[in-house]
């Protein structure tokens, strides 16, 4: 059954999206279907029903001219879709993830790089070798980040070219994309609570007033602080990277492709009830970012002006429903 | 020659199906085996004819198609039904059928003089 799905899949892959096509290729899987579910039940196999199914399909042609896509079957108009291979799709794939890799361990790399130099001078070395240290963090940041830029630059095509893809690669991707669901929802909770809870130990360290293996504890304290930090943004990162891969991946078939049952919805764009309130909405959240940031190096209480962000989310929920038209 | 020219049986395509829904409405895959039974498998039309056929008849008004679920399978269907401009075509193409055959036949040999004649060439 499988089989005859893709079967047909592949033959409306480059039709256009249009009432038309989506009827005929319905009609012709109900009855695909049909001649199907009887030749099993008369006793044959699945693969001399598939076959029987198929030799009997027929051509596309000879629908062409109903649906009004002559010219596309024909090929005298040029659509101009690069065909992706589930190959390349893997392959994409495959590097995608190790381009995450990489990009995230940069970050995480350079958020830690003060680190070495907190240390030595909590050990009471010359500032050289903390300056060292940083330098070295930083450099492997950027050879990372130099690297994985190169390796993921051939993929660009991606983005420039009209590419689509077939049906069972959607669903490979649609199905890998599944997987990885519960494990991008567990990074991106668990890295954005790293960073929001990194001033913790800081706090408890300052409380406490305790000594550390010798080491005077309010320099423990923030070298904890950028540790946190750093593996939150490597685990958002790293999350976020992998997830977008499939994401584009999926994006390739848009609305003028039939093959693309899983297209992610296109976003309506929102409508506001005024221009007045379309303008607040759109300039909403850089305010917000600019009241944080002033707020913050104003008064430097880092540790409860993040309170503005919650406070913002449930008043900027509060305007959309407001504002929204229905 | 054991299979029928789809150039030559297109033509009636349209009439066979319309034969069929005179008894009674119908769906793609059941019209598609009625064919195939009453034609003892000499003939079988692809699906893709079959649509075509379809949209091009509810095109000119000949049937009308609507969904329902007759079998109780829970499964829906369009089904198709004959309208009267349908009927009034179908005793057209019956009557060209009959003059075609008439004006045809003046031209065919009859089975076993063809059977000879084959052997000569």
């Amino acid at each position: 059954m499988e089989a005859i799905r893709n079967y047909l899949e592949t033959m409306f892959a480059n039709l256009p999206n249009t009432p038309e096509v989506l009827r005929a290729k319905n009609e012709l899987w109900q009855m695909m279907e049909d001649k199907y579910n009887e030749l099993v039940a008369d006793g044959k196999s699945d693969n001399e029903a598939v076959g029987t199914v198929i030799a009997e399909f027929g051509n596309l042609d000879e629908i062409s001219e109903d649906l009004g896509i002559r010219n596309v079957v024909t090929g005298t108009q040029d659509i101009n879709r690069r065909q992706v291979t589930i190959e390349e799709v893997k392959r994409y794939l495959h590097e995608s993830s190790n381009y995450a890799y990489k990009i995230s361990l940069g970050i995480f790399f350079c958020i830690i790089s003060p680190v070495g130099a907190i240390l030595s001078e909590a050990v009471n070395y010359s500032d050289l070798i903390g300056v060292l240290f940083l330098m070295a963090f930083v450099a492997t940041a950027v050879i990372l980040f130099v690297h994985s830029s190169i390796t993921i630059h051939r993929w660009d095509f991606l983005k420039q070219e009209l590419c689509t893809i077939d049906f069972a690669t959607t669903n490979y991707v649609h199905d890998q994309k599944e997987h990885y669901t519960s494990t991008y929802a567990l990074l991106m909770t668990v890295g954005i609570v790293l960073c929001v809870i990194s001033f913790v130990p800081a706090a408890i360290i300052d409380e406490l007033d305790i000594s550390f293996f010798g080491f005077d504890t309010d320099d423990m304290a923030g070298v904890l602080l950028f540790l946190f930090v750093a593996i939150g943004v490597f685990m958002i990162v790293l999350s976020y990277n992998i997830n977008n891969s499939y994401t584009n991946i999926l994006k390739l078939n848009n609305a003028s492709t039939v093959s693309g049952n899983y297209v992610p919805s296109q976003h309506p764009e929102t409508k506001y009830i005024s221009p007045a309130a379309a303008t607040i909405m759109s300039i909403y959240w850089q305010t917000v970012t600019c009241l944080y940031l002033i707020w913050s190096f104003l008064t430097f209480n880092w540790h409860y002006t993040w309170i503005i962000w919650p406070i913002a989310g449930i008043i900027s929920g509060v305007l959309n429903s407001a504002f929204k038209k229905r | 020659m054991n299979s029928i020219s789809s150039d030559v049986i297109r033509g009636y395509n349209d009439t066979i199906i319309l034969f069929l829904l005179l008894q009674h409405p119908s769906y793609g895959y059941e019209i598609s085996k009625q064919i195939k039974t009453l034609t003892e498998e000499k003939y079988i039309i692809k699906e893709t004819t079959l649509y075509s056929a379809f949209t091009r008849m509810e095109k000119n008004g000949y049937i009308e198609s609507f969904s329902s679920d007759k079998e109780g399978s829970g499964k829906r269907r369009t089904y198709y039904r004959i309208t009267e401009a349908g009927r009034q075509y179908y005793n057209d193409k019956c009557s060209e059928w009959n003059l075609t055959k008439e004006v045809i036949e003046n031209f065919i040999l009859k089975e076993d003089n063809y059977g000879s004649n084959q052997e000569l060439s």
